[in-house]
């Protein structure tokens, strides 16, 4: 191990500085916060899956799943939920104003493993922000990959996620895409379930496939054991997994299940992974 | 042949200590006998046992920046924190060094904490050997020993008329620059830490006792009061907050325990740890499994100073056997 005197220079705590180029209404109460590093040169290459901590300051910094991709260098864009004391300081700020950043953290979803495969994507709610970066790599590489389906569900229409976005994903060749609500409204003219049974409903054949999930624990857990049902295979189900984090550095020990770190060991996991944690996610 | 230093020449030695850096040591306040820096060498507890707190603080402090932000026009000004002080520990136990060095395993591992690595390059820790354990101790149980000088820079060892002086370290050395020190043929005599707790194979005993039921009923008296967490040499949790005093924003790390309610609350509501029993549960795992299973020691040092603040008498000693008992129970079953 090397000496501590020779690990003082750099606090992995200092965030990099960033400008708030973009903010966009997503929802009521999320928006898309597109950020510009100030000094290019801090670097931030980042895949699908990961995550970073946005700062506030004077509010604090909390960690967000990336939903954009780093090769269309559009900025790196976080979709925000104003749920807290960080989320809601970042919901008041205007673009241009400074912030700070730290990442990319994680692991990520292994892209170029799913290449020639069917893909299932399954979001719900806020969820869903960071499934974003693996259709748009999916449909700017479209070739690559076989068909895809995309479940979106939100509580109402109002609550659905890049709404702006369905129509394009919808056009892409061999794609799919089903969006779900827990309570409609008169013009709703989707689903109205549960995400789970959309899942049982149109039953995705798991034959050469690849289910990628996200949103609150709860729909994992129900969307799991449905995606087992229809034969999937463990290592055929991918999710990505929140947990309370104040470090991303594997350092604070807050966002553990059981012996693995969510900011380090995941937040990507496949269901074989989780069907060996100690703890329950 | 060891090497010794009269008592008299020991306060004189920390006497000079002190002119030069802040000498931290343990001092009686009001009923408590806590590592606080001394002004003079009259203050220092020779005699006072193990501390009510273990000085787990000078390293990582219960409040402490890692950076100030102030807005300068329109940018953000950031200024990490830098450790410029050189700091001396004085009477550091071999149970409390080493809870200090495992700590490294998860602040040393990439990317390095530099205010961690910054605190431990700083400083100096002359450790005294324990020449008697209190009940409550269970190092030797732990992998330590009244006498262990792996973790301290210096160990002294009181014997009858002062201390026997081992340099352990570099530093050590360095800091024993200058002092004359006497040979001689004495040696210290070896305590026994009377408790001794069955942790051997308590890593695999955790694991098949994880679903027991019986975490849920050792956390019913929890008070989740966190004094476990804060008397702790090991426990390191912390939380992150931001203060903003008169323009300038301080982001702060503090302590925090894995007892508290909401510690694993995310945003959108879910905690996967709401019952007292989850929370309970891994405070054990992780010092008994986890930390282990990633960095080799246990996470306890057997200080024994949870068995004496908590409240509700909840005692790591009697959980490590329990859980032995139960684990054992489960692996017959499942075998």
């Amino acid at each position: 191990m090397r000496e501590a005197a020779d690990m003082v220079d750099v606090n992995p705590f200092v965030p990099f500085p960033a400008t708030l180029s973009r903010v966009v209404d997503l929802t009521p109460d999320v928006k898309l916060f597109t950020l510009e590093l100030d000094n290019p040169e801090d670097g931030f290459d980042y895949k699908p899956g990961q995550f970073g901590f946005v700062s506030a300051y004077g509010a604090g910094e909390a960690p967000f799943g990336l939903t954009s991709v780093a090769y269309r260098k559009e900025g790196l864009q976080f979709a925000i939920r104003s749920v807290g004391t960080v989320t809601y300081a970042l919901h008041q700020l205007e673009p241009g104003a400074k912030v700070g950043v730290r990442g990319p953290f994680g692991n990520f979803f292994p892209m170029d493993d799913y290449r020639g495969r069917r893909i299932i994507i399954i979001g719900g709610g806020i969820g869903f922000a960071p499934l974003r970066p693996v259709i748009t790599t999916v449909l700017d590489n479209r070739k690559d990959y076989a068909e895809v389906v995309i479940i979106n569900g939100a509580r109402t229409p109002q609550d659905l996620c890049f709404a702006t976005e369905f129509d394009d994903w919808a056009k892409a060749p061999n794609t799919k895409v089903e969006l779900t609500v827990d309570a409609g409204d008169d013009n709703w003219k989707g689903r109205t379930a549960l995400i789970p049974d959309v899942v049982a409903d149109l039953k995705p054949s798991p034959e050469n496939a690849i289910a990628v999930i996200c949103g609150p624990p709860i729909m994992i857990r129900f969307t799991l054991q449905g995606l087992k049902k229809l034969g999937f295979g463990d290592d055929q189900i991918v999710t990505t997994l929140e947990g309370k984090m104040k470090c991303g550095l594997g350092k604070c020990f807050r966002c553990n299940v059981g012996e693995k770190y969510v900011c380090r060991d995941g937040p990507v996991f496949t269901f074989e992974q989780i069907s060996g944690f100690i703890e329950q996610f | 042949m060891t090497k010794t230093l009269s008592k008299n020449e020991l306060e004189s030695w920390l006497g000079n200590i002190l002119k030069e850096r802040t000498l931290v040591a343990p001092r009686c306040v009001d009923d408590l006998t806590l590592f606080l820096p001394v002004a003079s060498v009259d203050e220092i507890a020779f005699d006072c046992g193990n501390t009510d707190l273990s000085p787990k603080d000078w390293f990582f402090p219960r409040t402490e920046a890692l950076f100030t932000a102030e807005h300068k026009d329109a940018d953000i000004e950031i200024t990490p924190a830098v450790i410029e002080q050189e700091t001396v520990i004085f009477g550091i136990r071999p149970c409390d060094a080493k809870g200090i060095a495992i700590l490294d395993g998860p602040y040393l591992a990439d990317p390095a904490d530099s205010l961690w690595a910054q605190h431990r390059a700083k400083t100096t820790m002359i450790g005294l050997s324990c020449s008697s354990p209190a009940p409550q101790c269970f190092c030797t149980s732990m992998g330590g020993a009244p006498f262990d000088s792996s973790s301290v820079d210096i160990l002294l060892t009181e014997v009858n008329d002062g201390y026997i002086v081992d340099a352990v370290t570099e530093k050590g050395e360095k800091l024993l620059q200058g002092v004359e020190l006497k040979e001689s043929d004495v040696s210290g005599s070896v305590p026994s830490c009377d408790t001794q707790v069955p942790a051997e194979g308590i890593t695999e005993a955790v694991k098949r006792a994880f679903d027991d039921p019986y975490w849920g009923r050792l956390a019913d008296r929890c008070l989740h009061c966190n004094i476990c967490a804060y008397v702790c040499p090991t426990c390191y949790c912390f939380d992150i907050r931001d203060r903003t005093e008169g323009g300038k924003i301080e982001r702060l790390r503090t302590w925090e325990s894995c007892q508290s309610k909401g510690f694993t609350k995310i945003a959108g509501g879910h905690d996967p740890r709401v019952d007292k029993g989850s929370r309970l549960r891994q405070r054990f795992c992780h010092k008994l499994l986890y930390f282990p299973e990633q960095f080799g020691p246990l996470g306890c040092v057997g200080c024994g100073r949870c068995v004496v603040s908590c409240p509700v008498n909840i005692d790591i000693r009697e959980i490590i056997s329990d859980v032995q008992e139960l684990g054992a129970k489960v692996g017959e079953g499942s075998s």
